[in-house]
């Protein structure tokens, strides 16, 4: 059946081999924490980021004349797993290495991608996510933000929401309304590559509920955009942030957002667990494992050059459920310890910040349409 | 097209032609489907995992798959494993109707055994009861008309006889660089086989209700109630097949250990929450005994109870990460 197919796929030697250059490169760069956090989103270091880039860990699938490492999708798998799992700050390039880059790749001109994905690989240039808006969120078609075409290219006027390190980062690519076509909201659509920090753009924090500033609100107010900063044909813009969505939706960062509240539950519960707290651990690594070969066989199609939406949905929806089960449970399994103690410093921070699991990257219930159209029902 | 596809195409051909609803509810009365084992044994798959059946373990595993799609009402997973073991002793294999069972105790005088195994599938209409015990590991042959029979079936009507045994028994020796706890998760796969075509079949059972069945003038399947329903459905579907598959690529791997506790418990657990999605799809429809739903369903709320549940694997892996340590969690993820 369409999107349940995951095949068999076992990461390749080249890939495992990978594993230990990682871990060294980790023992050397992690930089001293207390409470390494799992979270894609946790982290913002531009010098880890660099360090990153120097060592060939971004843009590892992309070809050696942008800077790339024309590695496969496997070898990119391993590294963003193990730096997940050691709650590496990975934020600042993430978004420009998982989405930005390959988007770029496949409907960038030339000149773009000679201008960003360098940059990107070395770990110095960082992307923001511009498709929600104060009135669209899961419905993006929606989105008001408009491109008005002048000569030599566009005036942009709207606002962008939940922009995750705009603050911080160097360019955002928003998804605008460049034409308004009756009775067709999918077309119209443009992607346009704009400075974060150029005239017209204005950035504000939205403090979250863990009292944190990463994302926040971008106005734009009649910011000239030049024609060659549009991403692929002008009005394809729904296509282009469809096909983002295979590769925003299968990683490991889908699953592993609490796998620290693991790691510090283990270590507090020690080498004699009681029955129940063994079948807690031994639960939730069955599942962990069990979304990894998912995850790694959406990579394999990644590979193989296919677009597999129904599948990365449905990675998502269940390793998203799993992420926000997993501080629950280990709390109730958990022996009692005071709230300085490691582990439950770990699991407020998670719990403060696992709302936004199910909502970024497409919410529950839009997955849960999306693989229910990959199963014949709409 | 190879070989081993070519015997799972056959088989679901098979299953396909003879498992029906009919011969499903007498089964589940108590009466062996002799002309379907005869069909499967004409065949040759009680014998796949053996040289001379052609196929191997892996191949056994994918064949119970199918098996699980239509519940096929034969002790099948039990004549796969018993004649792999005995194929690899004095015993060679059984021709005939086999069943297997694990005992955990046996007192053995001279010549002579006196044996009780509990739960063995179908031993009512076999000629044989093989049976394994260790450590070191020992596979001895039963008669049936040896045997003290009790008859007793699991909450699916599956026949789930106890046996006792005492006289001389044939003693076959035991295959080579076999454990009797190796046998117990060979027969933990089985059952995580088995419940993955059972799943896939609910779930291809509630996507056809959903499409067809009406109420308020539409196809139930057009409300986002069921809809997200289903899709967990699908969800829980894909992870079992998953973690299925992922165990019988492993069999003959140090990991194959880890990777059955994994593919048990989490199919176990797809099992009751998948069960209870499909009937919740199918109305009072699929509460009736007229209806095939439950042949499925039931069978798998029996599946995820046999050669362990849940918790059992889970505490195993549980256990074994406790002992490694914190810091090696993610080794032991990712199969280091």
């Amino acid at each position: 059946m369409e999107g349940l197919r995951f095949d068999d796929i076992g990461l390749p030697r080249a890939a495992e081999a990978l594993r230990a250059e990682v871990r060294a490169f980790l023992a050397e760069h992690l930089p001293a924490t207390a409470l390494p956090d799992s979270d894609f989103n946790h982290g913002h270091d531009a010098k880890f980021s660099a360090a990153l880039g120097q060592r060939g860990f971004i843009g590892m699938t992309w070809p050696k004349q942008y800077g790339g490492g024309e590695r496969s999708f496997f070898e990119r798998y391993v590294v963003t797993e193990e730096l997940l799992a050691a709650g590496a700050p990975v934020s600042a390039h993430w978004i420009a290495d998982r989405q930005s880059g390959p988007l770029l790749l496949r409907y960038g001109t030339d000149a773009q991608r000679a201008k960003y994905l360098p940059a990107i690989t070395r770990g110095e240039c960082y992307f923001s996510i511009g498709m929600s808006e104060p009135d669209s969120g899961s419905d993006l078609a929606s989105v008001r933000t408009s491109a008005k075409a002048v000569d030599g290219g566009y005036v942009v006027n709207g606002t962008k929401v939940w922009t995750t390190d705009a603050h911080r980062n160097h360019f955002i690519i928003a998804l605008v309304r460049t034409e308004t076509v009756a009775d067709n909201r999918h077309a119209g659509l443009s992607q346009l590559i704009i400075d974060l920090h150029g005239t017209g753009v204005s950035v504000r924090p939205i403090r979250n509920l863990a009292g944190d500033e990463d994302f926040n609100e971008v106005v734009f107010t009649d910011c000239f955009v030049p024609a060659e900063q549009v991403v692929g044909k002008p009005g394809n813009g729904w296509e282009q942030v469809t096909s983002e969505l295979s590769y925003e939706r299968s990683g490991p960062e889908r699953f592993l957002s609490a796998f620290r509240v693991l790691v510090e539950f283990v270590r507090a519960v020690g080498p004699t667990p009681t029955d129940h707290q063994a079948a807690v651990i031994g639960r939730l690594a069955a599942h962990l494992m069990t979304l990894r070969q998912m995850s790694i066989s959406v990579a394999g199609m990644l590979q193989a050059g296919t677009s597999p939406a129904i599948e990365a949905a449905l990675v998502k929806a269940l390793g998203n459920d799993f992420e926000k089960e997993l501080p629950e449970v280990v709390r109730l399994a958990a022996p009692h310890l005071a709230d300085d103690h490691r582990f439950r410093a770990t699991l407020a921070q998670t719990l403060l910040h696992m709302p936004s699991f199910t909502l970024r990257g497409g919410t529950r219930e839009i997955l849960r349409g999306v693989i229910a159209r990959g199963l014949g029902l709409r | 097209m190879d070989t081993s596809q070519l015997v799972l195409d056959t088989a679901e051909r098979m299953f396909g032609d003879h498992c029906d609803k009919t011969l499903l509810d007498r089964a589940e009365q108590g009466h062996f489907p002799a002309a379907l084992w005869g069909i499967v044994a004409e065949n040759g798959l009680p014998q796949l995992a053996t040289a001379a059946g052609g196929g191997t373990l892996a191949d056994a595993f994918r064949l119970l798959r199918v098996a699980g799609r239509f519940a096929v009402p034969l002790p099948l997973a039990e004549a796969l494993i018993a004649n792999h073991l005995m194929a690899g002793t004095n015993c060679g294999t059984f021709d005939g109707r086999v069943t297997l069972g694990i005992a955990d105790s046996h007192s053995a005088e001279g010549g002579e055994v006196n044996v009780e195994l509990a739960t063995v599938p179908w031993a009512r209409a076999c000629e044989r009861v093989c049976y394994v015990i260790g450590d070191p590991l020992e596979v001895i042959l039963l008669d049936v008309a040896d045997c003290d029979l009790r008859t007793h079936a699991n909450i699916a009507g599956e026949a789930r006889d106890a046996v006792r045994f005492l006289g001389v028994p044939t003693r076959c020796g035991a295959p080579p660089a076999v454990t009797v706890t190796r046998v117990f998760e060979w027969m933990a796969l089985s059952r995580a086989a088995l419940m993955s075509g059972a799943l896939e079949r609910v779930l291809a059972l509630s996507l056809d209700y959903a499409k067809t069945r009406k109420q308020f003038g539409r196809q139930i399947g057009a409300f986002q109630a069921i809809q997200h329903n289903l899709a967990l459905l699908a969800g829980q579907v894909a992870a079992a097949l998953r973690a299925t598959d992922a165990a019988i690529a492993a069999l003959d791997s140090p990991r194959f250990a880890v990777q059955v506790a994994v593919a048990k418990s989490r199919v176990g657990e797809a099992a009751g929450s998948a069960s209870e999605i499909a009937h919740q799809t199918h109305g009072a429809m699929g509460f009736t005994h007229e209806h095939q739903l439950h042949h499925f369903t039931r069978r798998l709320l029996a599946w995820r109870d046999e050669y362990g549940r849940e918790s059992y694997w889970q505490q195993r892996i549980g256990r074994q990460i406790a002992q490694g340590g914190a810091d090696a969690l993610w080794d032991f993820v990712v199969g280091r």
